[in-house]
């Protein structure tokens, strides 16, 4: 492989990185925030739950764009949590 | 994934560690200015007072329930067919009672809205000077100014996601927490900033990520509507959600039966018979001079960690109570400890003091990072005369961020004290001055060479601090000696602060220009004990 | 006045993690404690800093109890550093 491709690709890796962490970071915590409808409390108590954690759910997927190994590994992780969330943001709407 | 894996290279910490630096540097000018300006706010109450020094300190306790009669009274003058009125009751920290009222719309006309500052002894509107005094500092912590705010709260929110990340990567990054929890390397250039920085962040921990996390949580419906858009549909879904978050009254229509308002000091007595005299927040009233009128008198503040709704509901016409509203939902109630830590309004003077501390140590820490940045990078750069363009742009930033922002600050302070009492619009020139005396200083750092803009600035505002006591003694009948002799803290404290402050610039001022002056210092030197914390990052 | 004791016993308590570690032993003893000391002083700091937080939440509750806590903790840290840094910079300009 020349340098030059190389290259191309750390950038195109890391791009991928970015985008995950700020689109996946973003979509996966609005996600949480409807999934927690599903929750077993009253609407008001689950719109507020789903608020409240879905900045630690931002952050995490952050840390995880940055921290798996590679970033194919990172979109997969992304949509296994999605996997989880979206039949119950579904539900609930 | 094989073709990634050369690309990665560096290990699980360096890729934090770039995280840290990136989220960080981004926004950090953004965040400085936001943690300092927020930093000011735990005292926005004291400096309102100081801006408006024609308003006399109240040197003893009243009582809310008579204050509520006389500003409710007042504001049945000035706005007779108000439709909704809210009454801020003093709490021993403020001079003026705040309040603001709505209007109907007259035929197709859009419903008035008017607010006011009031004299609680007389219940006559403050004359003062005409000021946004703290409050500016407080708004412009989370939504900054010339935008809407909406997209300054976004971008409020973006700084404050981009901090937690940095804190997250930033503790992950730090493998020596423990072992390196008091070390400081004097003299030792990156090392020493590095050292700093680490002792900023890591003493300050708990309160950076609760004042991160809490600062989000304030604004969370309008970063996160989503699950609200998806759950909330009829209007009585939205009234049970309002009444989780706010002292929130269900009046009916109006059915336009004048009838007067009952007396608002018999409510505020049943209140304080609950509370204690001085724990009460506020007055509400819905339709006041109708016939359906309701009255919600809100708790206080200091009573408790929490700005959950805790009210009593009455009929605003025969002051029976109708309702106690004391408890919310689980979640709700998180929400209410979350938002009432991060505004810390419920602090005594000890606690308002460590939340000053503490959040100041925060700015020093998002200062450091950004000056390290620069620090870093300088020793590697293939020729320190012609850095490349982004260094520059960090740099002049950073001066313009840092010391410029404290020159702005104390503009708009030496602002309120010049600008005539007369002249039109002058709140918001007390504001355009702020924001033109930060252009000017960003100007400055981008003509100047870094090194001397640095001295220049961090000189500049403290000769402006240092002599805000003269300007007040020179401008106001309440100069420093006075306000000692009186017991007035709330004047002598700020003069002696913005004096505290002028130190604290001019020894920064001293050490950067001292230090500019060898570029590259023995090592012997540095046991000698010459090498300032401001190293070299202001030397070009 | 549990603000005054809970701030003495948390500089108490950081003051003895502080000599519980190398650096801080080596910069002002001029020598490495022995692990028994080292594991005492660090008994020393625990429960002075447990008792800060004990003393807090008696006199506030545990609300109020935990945020004073967490300033008064941030303030000592802060204040037994600059201790120590002063200190190192005396006996650096002695010699």
């Amino acid at each position: 492989m020349t340098a030059r491709a190389h290259r191309l690709r750390s950038i195109g890796a890391l791009t991928s990185r970015i985008v995950a962490a700020l689109f996946g970071g973003y979509g996966l915590a609005a996600l949480c925030s409807v999934a927690a409808l599903a929750l077993p409390i009253s609407k008001p108590q689950a719109v507020l739950t789903g608020q409240l954690a879905s900045f630690a759910v931002c952050t995490a997927v952050v840390i995880w764009a940055f921290a798996a190994r590679s970033a194919l590994a990172v979109w997969i992780g992304l949509a296994l949590v999605a996997a989880v969330l979206a039949p119950l943001a579904w539900s609930a709407s | 994934m094989p073709h990634d894996q050369h690309a990665k290279g560096p290990g699980f910490r360096q890729s934090m560690s770039g995280l840290h630096t990136w989220t960080g540097l981004l926004l950090g000018w953004v965040l400085y200015a936001m943690f300092l300006t927020g930093t000011v706010s735990f005292f926005k109450d004291e400096l309102s007072q100081w801006m408006r020094p024609e308003l006399p300190r109240l040197t003893q306790p009243l009582d809310p329930a008579v204050v509520a009669q006389r500003v409710a009274d007042e504001i049945g003058r000035i706005a007779p067919n108000a439709s909704q009125w809210s009454i801020k009751l003093p709490d021993g920290r403020s001079n003026t009672v705040y309040a603001f009222w709505r209007t109907p719309g007259v035929g197709k006309g859009a419903p008035g809205f008017g607010q006011d500052y009031f004299d609680p002894i007389t219940g006559h509107r403050a004359e003062a000077r005409e000021t946004l005094g703290g409050d500016f500092f407080y708004r412009f912590h989370f939504q900054f100014y010339y935008m809407s705010p909406f997209w300054g709260r976004l971008l409020a929110g973006l700084a404050a996601m981009s901090m937690l990340v940095a804190i997250v990567a930033g503790v992950i990054t730090h493998k020596k927490i423990f072992t390196d929890f008091f070390t400081f390397r004097w003299g030792k250039g990156q090392r020493s900033w590095l050292d700093a920085h680490n002792a900023l962040s890591v003493f300050g921990l708990p309160f950076h990520v609760m004042i991160t996390y809490t600062g989000l949580v304030t604004l969370m419906a309008l970063y996160v509507p989503w699950g609200e858009r998806t759950a909330i549909k009829t209007p009585a879904e939205r009234q049970q959600l309002t009444a989780e978050l706010s002292a929130f009254i269900r009046a009916d229509k109006p059915g336009g039966d004048k009838v007067p308002l009952g007396s608002i000091e018999a409510m505020v007595r049943q209140a304080q018979q609950r509370w204690g005299t001085t724990d009460v927040g506020r007055v509400n009233s819905a339709n006041p001079g109708d016939a359906t009128a309701r009255v919600a008198v809100t708790r206080g503040d200091a009573g408790r960690v929490s700005m959950s709704p805790d009210y009593l509901e009455f009929d605003g016409v025969t002051a029976k109570l109708l309702k106690v509203h004391d408890h919310v939902g689980a979640a709700a109630e998180t929400r209410g400890v979350l938002y009432a830590l991060h505004i810390g309004r419920f602090s005594d003077l000890e606690t308002r003091w460590l939340y000053f501390i503490v959040s100041f140590m925060g700015t020093a820490m998002v200062g450091t990072g950004l000056v390290m940045w620069t620090v870093k990078r300088r020793q590697k750069l293939p020729d320190p005369e012609r850095p490349f363009f982004g260094f520059r742009l960090v740099e002049r930033l950073n001066i313009a961020s840092i010391a410029g922002l404290s020159i702005a600050m104390t503009a708009f302070l030496w602002a309120n004290r010049l600008l005539p009492n007369a002249m039109a619009d002058r709140a918001f020139w007390e504001i355009h001055v702020f924001f033109i005396v930060w252009g000017l200083t960003l100007l400055h750092a981008l003509l100047r060479p870094a090194k001397s803009a640095w001295v220049e600035q961090l000189w500049t505002a403290a000769a402006l601090l240092a002599l805000i006591p003269v300007l007040n003694a020179a401008t106001t009948q309440r100069p420093l000696w006075h306000s000692l002799a009186s017991g007035d803290w709330v004047f002598a404290g700020i003069d002696l602060m913005c004096v505290a402050l002028a130190l604290l610039h001019a020894v920064l001022a001293i050490r950067t220009a001292r230090n500019s002056a060898r570029l590259r210092p023995p090592r012997s030197a540095s046991k000698r004990g010459g090498i300032p914390a401001m190293s070299r990052e202001a030397a070009t | 006045m549990s603000h005054t004791v809970a701030q003495l016993l948390c500089l108490v308590g950081f003051s003895a993690l502080a000599f519980g570690l190398r650096r801080p032993q080596h910069d002002i003893l001029r020598r490495s404690l022995r692990r028994p000391v080292v594991l005492a002083l660090r008994a020393v700091g625990a429960c002075a800093l447990l008792a800060a937080l004990a003393v807090l939440v008696d006199a506030s509750g545990w609300g109020f109890g935990l945020v004073k806590f967490s300033g008064h903790t941030t303030l000592a840290a802060a204040l037994v550093y600059l201790a120590l840094i002063g200190y190192g910079r005396r006996s650096a300009m002695r010699q």
